[in-house]
């Protein structure tokens, strides 16, 4: 395929900046990257239109060559249109230059493995340091702008691989002493060594003569790889000297630095900072947040060498040069800033903060520098937004809101002026003026008197309900403020109904010391005042946010006499809302009647349904039942009907969910009393549940059907009774009984869970017989025992028996059937199978090992039971 | 202290989407950085289209603020900085300096090197200021001189080279992109060793040095007894120096008379070396007292080659230039005004222009003026509800002129009748614009004695002073 013509390429461009992700999953994106990089060497195309093509590659290596091997090639073609360029001027070369460390540093190639970076390295720091490259790289009127990008490129390099230029240093120190660009050149320095401190630190190392090694590799030598190694597992933030932010972590104070290295750190330090005059301001900036950063922490290199820089940068409007010093007072605090410094730096800020000459967001960012000011003792806790100490009052003149401002420069200042009235507070106690809460006071009745104006942009409302609850969060312990805020705003509600969306909002995240008193002035407000018919709806969406339990009649008569009114299904549903509400605040008898008259007389039968259902919930379920089922609902507004959306909000409530066992049960030892056998079940609470009830049901229905258990109350930890569960066996055979559990969680909603089938095994079911009076039991046996045959059968077998002897043995799994003993050898056992079989054993002249056992019972299905429940015996020991 | 991604967007109220990204641009390597220092808080800068979308929906530049709107409108979403957090897929992009000026809204995505949850104070991180200078920078460029929409166009097409110079990976090189467009055109010229990096090149020629010096005031009249009327100078020092030598010394001083008014809040340009503590002090903030620093303010400096503000400053004169008094008496469908106009004995008395101008807000269109003014002239704008009084060159020799008149207003009958929250009913006010020549209102000036130059040549000094007036 022949090169692509300028017009196509401008248009395909176009289509891939306006959407990258649409274009490469076109029929065209795959090759793109392949494209541009074979048109960018023909001779068709011209130097502008290959211009853009690389400009495209400079935004988006990752969707051109998505993975490092592509990433690496690419590099690689790049460098090679490089070279291949004629030595004629050419606007390409800078971009190139640029192109191919954008590919190599965002794909992820740059390594000691990539050929593509084994050529790029060498070829940027040539260019760089101004060896003579050849002709192959341009005329001499070039060499300058490309000198400049090589910098630009190798700093770039080494803030994504720490490191990378560690071995440098020196040969960096002693480019900038001589002639060459000394703004890309300090910047690279400073960040080379801030990184090579880092990492050596990390290391736990000394600077090892990095500072004064003059050798770096060139061409011909490999590059040094070593501390790019070692800095690569941790990126390091190239600005975080801000104590608080970065929690700590500075790292450098492990760093050991011989007297002669801290010498010429602090020489290498002098240097950079004495020529940052000669940067640009935003330049001089990035070079102070890391030469910051680089000495903070470490030992015996005291911060003073910035002093002489800071009355300059002190003086200027510039944000970046002002931010810089904030952040160098962060780092150093008072070892480099008295409390005197710390009053100008104050001064400045605060008069940068309202100087007519700079821009407002400018404004914006200095106030918000002055809350969150490094202050050298700060009294708050940190990370809270505090008006620093020495900003009296009297500094803070100027920055008082008013309501010419802009909506966000009046809610900085008066994010201020609050944290002042808190102070002023404190004063007042003392008995010095007030005046910051009555400006204050003034500045909240003017937004309230704008945020009435009808027909007004929402703006201006919303900035009133925001300053209110500003206010009401900084000032919520002073009921003198609380007051007046809340009657102003009743008066707003008076004044524009429609504003009722921003009361409910603010309601909803204002804390009780400002949401009860304006609860109450608002309900008041609305069932005072009938309203016109255009606020109606505005009234009962109010109400729906602020009726409770409080003043029911009043609600009630108000609601009686607006259900007149709502004619519109939109005005019918506000009205039931409102209901809701009171029904959820446990509103009884007026309420039942009020929603039977709307059950009969609204218009619209969705809302007559509603009215009912609301009705029948009020008349069956219990307060709190209630109150959960009518909780906020997640369920989005269904469009056809309300009761659809209310039926979601139910479902969750109302219905019986699935849900893991609150407890655990497990079968106890078997009690052998009675009329019938009783499985005694322990229970072990896991969550804690209210009126529990287990339902059982016996598999294959050997037993009748088990009656349901019910529990009050279960806590986790309190101990409980055992439960005791009659069988009803309709044959004498073990079972499984399937286990549901229904119960009532503490949040109110209704639960079922399924717990794990509990097994009756065959022993569980004896019974003894009555026992005989002494002297007959033999003869009662020997009935027994005849009585058996013919209906039935009898057996022999051998019974193992385990070290214990017969004796053990009976005692523990026969004891409360034996008739007739004669220990240690010879037993005879009846036992009672319900519901109406026997068994009968006899245990005689037992040996060593075992026990012949002879056994008769009514029951032939029994048999192959009983030989399990035998042989069993010795196994359980 | 890098930027992930820069955007110029045009806003267009009334259009489908209210706007259009007319310029963007996004720095992959640094993109790579945020995802390694954000990790898990790592969101991805958007695309242009979901970008706008919510970058408008945000600074509450769409049409439809009819209804009460949760995201945007609860009282609980307050910003008081110009950053902001975007809604984007589901996720929070974070933090966007963002700011709307003349019609074109910049915005750009700093880099924050550590986690962003929890967020880190904004005054940590060192790219929001980095962000702040190049929209400034940007903004700066495309209104230096800028006239018309297609000077606007020819901007915004350079704008893409210039970025490459002043910005190539993100992290701002400078933020005066015309010196970058500059040092393109300088390319070709060797620089010495001691060359500053914001001076693109050297001068050859005569030396010459100018310096202008322009007051605005910026007064405030109530005549009321609860509210203190205000009036405030700001002035600015502009220079251009025409000087041989890479690193020429230059030290300009400002002076005032006697009985001038001392200068306050003072800011100065980078290039200054350094600064008199009293410069550094001499604040609005403190209350005025004859012990205030008067002068003379030195600034030692090495000037860049372009034009640039020397400093800016703001004063305290004792009385306010011109003294007005506007009154607005509402009777049915007509307005009765009267506006008297005292210029100050102490003010040059000459004017390049001076009018007043009396807008009317949230009222129908001016049907009928009948008016008297004792000079100068009035002219009606009677779909703008404005009335402008022309006063002229000169005041009389009373110093002292009225107009009396009543408004007729018809309907109010389209959304284009001025509205304004705050000249409701009888609220109103009146404006005076005026420019006096080479006058200063606080005696601030600067003669052939106040440039010291540290050069060969003795170079031709000019110096002008401009004083303009806004008075409301």
């Amino acid at each position: 395929m022949g090169p692509t013509s300028r017009e196509t390429w401008a248009q395909r461009l176009g289509t891939f900046r306006a959407s990258p992700s649409a274009f490469m999953a076109g029929p065209e994106g795959e090759d793109l990257g392949r494209h541009l990089l074979s048109d960018l060497r023909s001779e068709k195309l011209s130097e502008p239109t290959k211009v853009s093509l690389l400009a495209l590659s400079l935004e988006y290596p990752a969707q051109l060559w998505p993975d490092a091997p592509a990433a690496e090639a690419a590099a690689t073609s790049l460098l090679d249109t490089l070279v291949l360029l004629p030595p004629r001027p050419s606007a390409l070369r800078r971009p190139l230059l640029l192109a191919a460390t954008t590919a190599l540093a965002a794909g992820g190639a740059l390594g000691p493995t990539s050929g593509a970076s084994r050529r790029l390295l060498p070829l940027l720091l040539g260019l760089a340091s101004g060896r003579d490259l050849g002709r192959s790289f341009g005329p001499a009127s070039e060499q300058r702008p490309l000198q400049a990008t090589a910098w630009e490129c190798l700093r770039e390099l080494e803030s994504c691989k720490p490191g990378l230029l560690g071995g440098c240093l020196g040969l960096l120190r002693g480019l900038l002493g001589q002639e060459g660009p000394v703004q890309p050149l300090s910047l690279l320095l400073a960040l080379a060594l801030r990184n090579a401190l880092v990492i050596q630190a990390r290391a736990r190392l000394g600077l090892q003569g990095l500072l004064v090694a003059g050798d770096c590799p060139t061409e011909g030598g490999s590059w040094n790889w070593m501390l790019a190694e070692e800095g690569d597992a941790h990126l390091q933030p190239q600005a975080p000297s801000w104590p608080a932010a970065e929690g700590g972590e500075c790292c450098l104070a492990t760093l050991e630095l011989s007297p002669e290295e801290a010498r010429e750190l602090r020489a290498a330090v002098a240097q950079l900072l004495d020529a940052s005059y000669l940067l640009t301001p935003v330049a001089q900036a990035q070079l102070l947040w890391l030469l910051g950063w680089a000495l903070r922490g470490l030992r015996g290199q005291p911060p003073v060498l910035f002093k002489p820089q800071l009355v300059r940068l002190l003086g200027t409007a510039q944000l970046t040069l002002l931010h810089a010093v904030l952040a160098l007072k962060a780092a150093f605090g008072e070892a480099l800033f008295t409390a005197q410094d710390e009053a100008l730096l104050l001064r400045r800020l605060t008069l940068a903060a309202q100087h007519p000459a700079l821009p407002l967001p400018a404004h914006l960012f200095y106030l918000h520098c002055l809350l969150n000011f490094p202050e050298n003792w700060p009294l708050g806790p940190a990370g809270e937004e505090a008006a620093p100490l020495l900003l009296g009052s009297q500094l803070c003149r100027g920055l008082l809101p008013s309501l010419l401002h802009d909506p966000m420069d009046l809610l900085a200042r008066l994010h201020l002026l609050c944290l002042l009235c808190v102070e002023d507070e404190e004063k007042e106690k003392k008995g010095q003026d007030q005046s910051p809460r009555r400006y204050l006071e003034e500045l909240l009745a003017g937004l309230r008197q704008r945020a009435a104006l009808g027909g007004g942009p929402r703006a201006l409302a919303t900035l009133c309900f925001q300053a209110s609850y500003l206010v009401a969060r900084c000032l919520a312990g002073q009921p003198a403020v609380l007051t007046p805020l809340t009657h102003g705003l009743a008066q707003l509600y008076r004044a524009r109904p429609a504003l009722a969306p921003h009361f409910v909002d603010l309601l909803d995240r204002v804390g009780p010391e400002l949401g009860e008193p304006l609860k109450v002035v608002l309900r008041q407000e609305v069932v005072s005042r009938p309203g016109r018919d255009e606020a109606l709806r505005w009234h009962l969406q109010m109400l729906a946010r602020v009726a409770d339990g409080d003043a029911q009649s009043a609600t009630l008569g108000f609601l009686q006499a607006a259900a007149a009114r709502c004619t519109d299904w939109g005005l019918q549903q506000a009205l039931l809302q409102v209901c809701r509400a009171l029904l959820r605040a446990g509103v009884g008898g007026g309420l039942a009647d009020l929603l039977q008259a709307l059950a009969r007389q609204l218009e619209d039968p969705d809302g007559r349904d509603h009215a009912r259902l609301y009705y029948i919930l009020l008349a069956h379920l219990e307060e709190p039942k209630l109150g959960v089922a009518l909780g906020p609902s997640l369920a989005a507004p269904a469009l056809a009907s309300s009761l659809v959306a209310e039926n979601q909000g139910f479902a969750a409530a109302l219905m019986v969910q699935e849900a893991p066992a609150p407890i655990r049960l497990s079968v106890g030892p078997h009690r052998a009393k009675g009329p019938a056998p009783v499985l005694q079940l322990q229970v072990e609470v896991l969550e804690q549940v209210y009126s529990l009830e287990l339902r059982f049901r016996v598999e294959r229905q050997l037993y009748a059907p088990l009656g349901a258990v019910h529990m009050p109350c279960l806590c986790p930890g309190r101990p409980i009774r055992p439960l005791l569960l009659p069988l009803q066996p309709r044959r004498p055979a073990p079972a499984s009984l399937a286990v549901r559990a229904l119960y009532t969680t503490p949040s109110g909603l209704t639960c079922h869970a399924h717990l794990p089938p509990l097994l009756v095994n065959f022993a569980d079911l004896f019974l003894p017989f009555p026992q005989p009076p002494e002297g007959a039991k033999l003869g009662f046996f020997e009935e027994l025992w005849d009585s058996c045959l013919p209906k039935g059968t009898e057996s022999r077998l051998w019974c193992p028996l385990g070290s214990h002897g017969l004796e053990a043995l009976v005692s523990r799994h026969l004891e409360p059937f034996v008739v007739v003993a004669q220990p240690p050898t010879s037993y005879l056992i009846a036992i009672r199978l319900p519901p109406d079989s026997r068994l009968l054993l006899r245990l005689e002249a037992a040996q060593a090992d075992g026990v012949p056992v002879a056994l008769r019972t009514d029951d032939w299905a029994v048999l192959p039971l009983v030989g399990d429940y035998l042989r069993g015996l010795s196994a359980a020991g | 202290m890098a930027q992930r991604a820069v955007w110029l967007i045009s806003h267009e109220p009334g259009t489908p989407l209210c706007g259009t990204v007319r310029f963007s641009r996004r720095y992959p390597t640094v993109e790579k950085r945020a995802k390694v220092f954000n990790g898990a808080s790592y969101v991805p800068v958007p695309e242009d289209g979901p970008f706008l979308k919510a970058l408008l929906f945000e600074l509450r530049l769409l049409d439809d603020d009819k209804d009460f709107s949760e995201s945007r409108d609860s009282c609980s979403h307050i910003n008081k900085t110009s950053i902001y957090a975007l809604p984007v897929g589901g996720e929070e992009l974070w933090p966007v300096v963002a700011f709307l000026k003349n019609g074109m809204i910049y915005a750009c995505v700093p880099l924050v090197e550590q986690t962003l949850s929890p967020r880190p104070p904004l005054i940590s991180i060192s790219g929001i200021s980095q962000g702040f200078e190049l929209l400034f920078g940007v903004q700066g460029f495309l209104y230096s001189g800028q006239k018309n929409d297609s000077e606007l166009n020819t901007k915004l097409i350079q704008l893409p080279d210039l970025l490459l110079q002043a910005c190539p990976f993100g992290t701002l090189l400078d933020a005066n992109l015309q010196n970058s467009l500059d040092s393109i055109n300088f390319a070709s010229v060797t620089h010495p060793q001691k060359q500053p990096t914001w001076k693109a090149g050297t001068y050859k020629g005569k030396p010459q040095v100018s310096i202008s010096i322009t007051e605005k005031v910026k007064s405030m009249q109530y005549d009321k007894q609860d509210i203190a009327d205000t009036w405030q100078v700001i002035g600015v020092v502009t220079c251009k120096c025409d000087l041989e030598g890479s690193m020429p010394n230059v030290t300009i001083s400002l002076s005032l008379p006697t009985n001038g008014s001392p200068l306050q809040d003072i800011l100065v340009h980078p290039c200054v070396t350094s600064l008199d503590s009293a410069v550094l002090t001499s604040s609005s903030i403190d209350a005025a007292d004859d012990s205030a620093f008067s002068g003379p303010y030195k600034f030692p400096l090495t000037p860049p080659l372009e034009s640039f503000n020397l400093c800016y400053y703001t004063s305290q004169v004792p009385v306010p230039p011109i003294l007005g008094f506007y009154q607005v008496k509402e009777e049915e469908v007509q307005l009765k005004i009267t506006v008297n106009l005292k210029l100050h004995e102490s003010v040059k008395n000459s004017f390049e222009f001076c009018e007043a101008h009396i807008p009317f807000y949230n009222r129908g269109p001016v049907t009928h003026v009948e008016y008297k003014v004792s000079f100068g002239q009035l002219e009606v704008f009677r779909e703008k509800s404005l009335l402008i009084w022309i006063i002229g060159q000169k005041f009389p020799k009373s110093m002292e002129i009225s107009l009396s008149g009543t408004v007729t207003f018809g309907a109010k009958s389209h959304e284009k009748q001025p509205f304004d929250q705050i000249c409701i009913g009888g609220t109103a006010y009146l404006k005076l614009h005026f420019r006096i020549l080479d006058y200063t209102l606080t005696g601030c000036y600067a003669d052939q004695h106040s440039v010291q130059v540290f050069a060969s040549g003795k170079p031709k000094i000019s110096t002008c002073k401009l004083y303009r007036f806004k008075l409301t």
